[in-house]
């Protein structure tokens, strides 16, 4: 058994413990995976699963995937050798492949998992669902609109297995945050903050000029849509998720304030969503300073949650018990001197609330790891897809919501761009929250 | 030098002082719980609060109980003037 098969273990007995594990689990449907017949169904059963794109990403899921007993690497593919050499000698039993075509021509393949370039996302995914193999993108789906509804027909139509990485889905803080958002803990949700702040270039090193492009395609937007499309997408989920809706509008400004190295993609965007009710959430993201890393924060009218650091702030603290409160008052009404006039205006700054955790021994980061930080779910998510390729069953709700994360971050993108403010697009719209 | 006596009967007495001291401070508890509107668990989470309450009426009674001891002394000593 290895590493992987123990956290998994872990989150299954967590997930019990923060809920009411099978009633936690109907509310959940995407886990359903984890309930205990499920896994006694897939024991000792192994999903044949192919790599394309084994760059930092990709060698991050083949390491957690080694150690994980319902998976088996059989195949690896990569255009650029050096990233498909650092793959092989993890997996020396693996084919090595350099045109992913010839990958889903491979019969000994079940699934793949795609760990490469944004704007490859959709050719290759639909090209997988349609030869029949079950399909691990990694988010964002996709570099366009059209392209991220494009797979998500494809899905509907194939129905082969289909998962993206929203790994929060799968992060058990989350997972306890937003079921305190939907049993009402919070209270309202009158708004939500996502930010992402950084303080390096995002460049990495090119051994020579012609690569340039193809190693730092994140700042090209022939490949990428930037902060967007690889951080936002992350952090917007959690509006489709906390409100159970999809903005009408959404408007924003994006600017090269400090890289100006040749890049494309913005370095600095300020973006707001608006829900019908008014509710608005927001994402911001600077990579040139990061004194407040990155969160996503929810508001509610009775308790804020800060997401990633897995914490509670309610608005009134927990009262001191009675007795205590009482000899304060009689303390305070025989010493503290009678106030004759006090400040007409105070400065409302934080509070120094500490809050509480929402789950024990959380995990959190700073938010400066490009490929993946430890319990963040990404294990538990890739698992999850292993299962789900070997009983060949689809899970509901992740590539929705998936969906509406990426759509959002491209729109978002695109206000920016135009310098509007976009009514969300009906030909965009998916059955699923208040588009049912 | 001298040994103090403490009679059974003022161990009866300072006993059943303190307990009425104790009864004081936990209805000052449950005036509290209900005043502030916190739990009930807190009649004996509390305890501890209660039972520092409770010696401190028991020495300000105290303080009292001298007081009038000493008082009582000096009139009667003018009094046999």
């Amino acid at each position: 058994m290895g590493e992987s098969d123990i956290d998994r273990r872990a989150f299954i007995k967590q997930l019990g413990l923060i809920g009411q594990g099978s009633l936690m689990l109907s509310a959940l449907p995407w886990l359903e995976g984890f309930a205990a017949d499920k896994q006694k169904e897939l024991k000792g059963e192994k999903a044949k699963i192919a790599i394309i794109g084994t760059g930092s990403r990709g060698l991050y899921h083949i390491n957690n995937m080694l150690s994980m007993s319902n998976a088996d690497i059989v195949a690896l593919c990569d255009i650029y050798p050096p990233h498909l050499e650092d793959a092989a000698a993890l997996c020396p039993k693996a084919k090595k492949y350099t045109d992913y075509r010839e990958v889903l021509a491979s019969t000994d393949v079940e699934g793949v998992l795609i760990a490469c370039p944004l704007h490859m996302h959709a050719p290759i995914t639909i090209d997988a669902l349609n030869a029949g193999k079950h399909v691990f993108c990694e988010k964002s789906m996709a570099r366009t609109p059209e392209q991220c509804k494009a797979m998500y027909d494809t899905y509907k139509m194939t129905g082969k297995v289909l998962y993206i990485g929203q790994q929060r889905l799968f992060d058990l803080k989350y997972i306890k945050a937003l079921e305190m958002v939907h049993s009402g803990k919070i209270g309202e949700v009158v708004g939500i903050r996502n930010f992402w702040f950084r303080n390096n270039d995002w460049r990495r090193p090119v051994p020579e000029p012609s690569l340039e492009r193809q190693i730092n395609w994140r700042l090209y937007k022939e490949y990428s849509g930037g902060l967007m499309t690889e951080l936002a997408t992350h952090q917007l989920q959690i509006g489709t998720w906390a409100l159970k809706r999809i903005p009408d509008y959404i408007m924003g400004s994006g600017d090269i304030v400090f890289w100006k190295d040749g890049r494309e993609v913005y370095d600095n965007v300020n973006v707001i969503y608006h829900y019908s009710n008014g509710v608005k959430m927001t994402f911001e993201s600077i990579i040139s300073n990061k004194r407040y890393g990155m969160d996503e924060q929810i508001l509610g009218h009775t308790g804020t949650l800060e997401l990633a650091m897995g914490k509670y702030y309610p608005e009134e603290p927990k009262q001191a018990p009675g007795i205590q409160q009482f000899i304060n008052q009689i303390e305070h009404k025989a010493f503290d001197n009678i106030s004759i006039a006090g400040p007409s205006w105070v400065p409302e700054t934080a509070s120094e609330n500490k809050g509480e955790f929402v789950v024990d021994n959380v995990k959190t980061h700073d938010g400066s790891n490009t490929t993946g930080a430890v319990g963040d779910g990404s294990i538990e998510l890739v698992s999850s897809f292993c299962d789900s390729v070997i009983s060949g069953k689809p899970i509901p709700v992740l590539v929705e919501e998936a969906y509406y994360s990426s759509i959002l971050a491209l729109l978002g993108l695109q206000a920016m761009e135009e310098h509007k403010i976009l009514a969300f697009p009906e030909e965009y719209k998916i059955p699923y929250l208040n588009h049912a | 030098m001298k040994d103090i006596v403490i009679t059974g009967k003022r161990l009866r007495l300072e006993g059943l002082i303190f307990t009425g001291c104790f009864i004081v401070a936990f209805l000052l508890n449950v005036f509290s719980i209900v005043f502030y509107k916190t739990e009930w668990k807190e009649l004996y989470t509390q305890l501890l609060w209660v039972i520092c309450l409770s010696c401190l009426i028991y020495f300000l009674f105290l303080v009292l109980r001298l007081l009038y001891f000493f008082l009582k002394r000096i009139f009667v000593a003018i009094r046999n003037l």
